[in-house]
This record gives C-alpha cells, sequence and structure tokens, in this order.
C-alpha cells in the first residue's frame, strides 16, 4: 500500500509542472530584439523567442529594442523601445464562457491587434495605462504612456 | 511637402515631449486592422471617455481626473514616428486549420489528410514556436467518454506531426470534448462538423 501511494506522489510529482505549464501559459514570445528582460516572482529573466508567457508576467524593453507577442486567443501584442507592460489577467475557455484579457501599459510604446476574447466578449477586454483605460471592439490600436518625471517607475 | 509634415509631426512630438516632463501624458490611437477595417475603442477615466471611430483617431489623457482630449486624426508620419518600432515588432497572426475525424474514431478523414503536408510546410516557414492541438467531438456518448475521445484525437495528430518531424517540445495537446462544438446540437446527435481537431500554429 504505501509503496502504491509512494508511486502515486511520484506520479503527481512529474504529471503537475507539464499540466500546469499547458494550462497556464496565456501566449507565447514571437520576435525579441535587442534588450528584453521578463519579470516573473520577484525574479528578472532574460526572455528568448519560444519563451511561454504566463499571467502577472512583466515586460520589459531596453533603447533600440523591441518585444512581439501572440496570446492563446490571437491578441498580438507588441512593445517599442524604452516600454514595459504586465499582463493581468488572461482566461481563455470559451466553453465554459471564462474569457478576459487585461494589460496595463507602465510606460513607452505598445500596439495590439485584438483576438478572439474581443471577439466573443468584448466587455471582457482592458487596457490600462496610468491614466485611462481603453474598451475594445475587435480592432488595433497603439498606446504610448510618457514618463512621468516626478512619480518614476510606477509599482505594480 | 512630405517633409514638411514630418518636420511638423517631429516639432508637435517634441513639444508634447516637453510639456510633458512634468506628467506624463498618455496617447491612444486606432489603427486600421491589417483586412482594412476599423474597430472602434473607448478611452476611459474617471473625468469621463471618450469613442475613437475613425482610422488614426487619436486622443491623449493629462491625467486620471482629466477628460481624454477630443479626438483628432493623426498624420500617418507621425505615427510611423511614435509607434513604428512596435508596429513593425508585431507579429503575424496565427494559423487555424480544421481537421476532420470520422465517427466514434481516432482516424481522419481523407480531405484532412491532405492537409497536412501544408500545415508541416507552415511550421518550418513561419518559424512556428507554439501549437496547440485541441480535440473536439460530437454529442455520441457521455461527456466523459467524448473528452477521452477528444483528447485521443489531439493525441493521434500529436503523434502524426512528430512522426513527420515537428519538434515535440512545441506541440501542447488539449480537449474541450463536446463542450465546445462548432455546430449546437441537442445530446446524442451526430454531427461530423464537431468531430474535429483544431491546430493553431503560433
Amino acid at each position: 500500500m504505501k509503496k502504491i501511494v509512494g508511486w502515486l506522489v511520484i506520479v503527481f510529482l512529474l504529471t503537475v509542472p507539464t499540466v500546469r505549464a499547458a494550462e497556464l501559459s496565456v501566449g507565447t514570445v514571437k520576435t525579441v530584439k535587442g534588450t528584453v528582460s521578463l519579470f516573473r516572482n520577484n525574479q528578472i529573466l532574460p526572455i528568448h523567442e519560444g519563451d511561454k508567457i504566463f499571467k502577472d508576467d512583466g515586460l520589459r524593453t531596453g533603447r533600440e529594442s523591441s518585444l512581439g507577442m501572440v496570446f492563446k486567443d490571437d491578441t498580438l501584442l507588441s512593445l517599442g523601445p524604452n516600454s514595459e507592460i504586465i499582463v493581468k489577467e488572461f482566461l481563455f475557455s470559451p466553453g465554459e464562457g471564462k474569457l478576459s484579457w487585461v494589460a496595463r501599459l507602465v510606460k513607452g510604446t505598445a500596439a495590439c491587434l485584438t483576438g478572439i476574447i474581443a471577439k466573443l466578449s468584448p466587455q471582457s477586454v482592458r487596457f490600462e495605462t496610468p491614466v485611462a483605460h481603453v474598451g475594445i471592439r475587435g480592432t488595433r490600436f497603439a498606446a504610448q504612456v510618457q514618463e512621468d518625471k516626478e512619480g518614476g517607475h510606477e509599482n505594480q | 511637402m512630405k517633409t514638411n509634415r514630418l518636420l511638423m509631426a517631429v516639432l508637435l512630438f517634441l513639444f508634447s515631449l516637453n510639456a510633458c516632463c512634468v506628467i506624463g501624458k498618455n496617447l491612444f490611437v486606432l489603427l486600421p486592422d491589417p483586412d482594412g477595417r476599423t474597430g472602434k475603442i473607448r478611452v476611459f477615466n474617471q473625468g469621463g471617455d471618450r469613442l475613437l471611430t475613425e482610422p488614426r483617431q487619436a486622443t491623449e489623457v493629462k491625467d486620471t481626473l482629466t477628460i481624454p482630449s477630443p479626438p483628432m486624426v493623426m498624420d500617418e508620419a507621425e505615427i510611423e514616428f511614435l509607434f513604428g518600432v512596435a508596429l513593425a515588432a508585431q507579429p503575424e497572426p496565427p494559423l487555424h486549420y480544421l481537421l476532420y475525424f470520422q465517427e466514434g474514431a481516432t482516424l481522419l478523414t481523407e480531405d484532412s489528410q491532405k492537409l497536412i503536408p501544408e500545415i508541416l510546410a507552415e511550421v518550418s516557414a513561419r518559424r512556428i514556436t507554439e501549437v496547440a492541438i485541441v480535440g473536439h467531438t460530437d454529442r455520441i456518448g457521455s461527456q466523459e467518454e467524448n473528452f477521452k475521445l477528444g483528447f485521443n484525437r489531439a493525441r493521434t495528430v500529436k503523434d502524426l506531426l512528430i512522426g513527420r518531424g515537428v519538434n515535440e517540445q512545441i506541440l501542447e495537446v488539449v480537449s474541450h470534448g463536446e463542450d465546445n462544438p462548432l455546430i449546437h446540437t441537442p445530446d446524442e446527435v451526430a454531427e461530423p462538423r464537431n468531430r474535429r481537431v483544431e491546430i493553431i500554429l503560433r
């Protein structure tokens, strides 16, 4: 009996991380130019083409750098130089009606072409900046957040 | 003429930079979709809201309490100047394929088998970094059985792609069973169009 429980624990440990990765990643990095870093769980990590993106990830580009991402619902999001964005919410289970896409541009420039979530449930899509929110009906737009010299970097 | 406009755009931008340095301004621009149509965005804060509906319409926001500025159409050169790098970094939209199956089975229909070479060609041509394989079924059989059948259909496609040289690491298998039909039917109704695996190349 003990042996079986032991095996079950091992099987559990082996399967859980892969299942988690498959279920929770919200998209993937498609284009990286220059210096791009990822903020995840208070760590700064390098990022490469093909890397997975998860909810709550922060992505930052340096000088003369850019980044392009594809979300699971086909939303395309890209950043220009000296930019930072946080993936605040992402739910994509059309079968269960669970849909949500929220991103916050902290600084710099971003371009976005919305995907399936915006088509199925426009009210579930929100693009935020420090001073305004954008509600979207299936479309492409760009946003710029100029840095506030007084306030400096915004803490999320 | 064009140079003049560009110069104006640059000057305007420098001017706005100058004005911004006390408070960081935010700018929002509506752009036409790749298919040429233009959607709508609503920019709002505690001060009020603005609806942008025309291509290249823009609004500027000073702070959380001030209503976004009245929409103004931006010059293409100005958009390129501000957003050119971000727009150029935008990846290509993902490609979607549907493969159909014979009833109650994990066997692909003949027509769907013919699609495989095209899918393989795109995977290498586009430097695809993620392939989602989503299995679906019709409503013949129990929900639980169909979840398994959907999964087995997706696994069949996964094995087929691996067999043709696709890197296993980029493949992701999911089953939606009978819960996410293309065609809505009552329970226990056979519907070939729901017996499918969706492949998304990202």
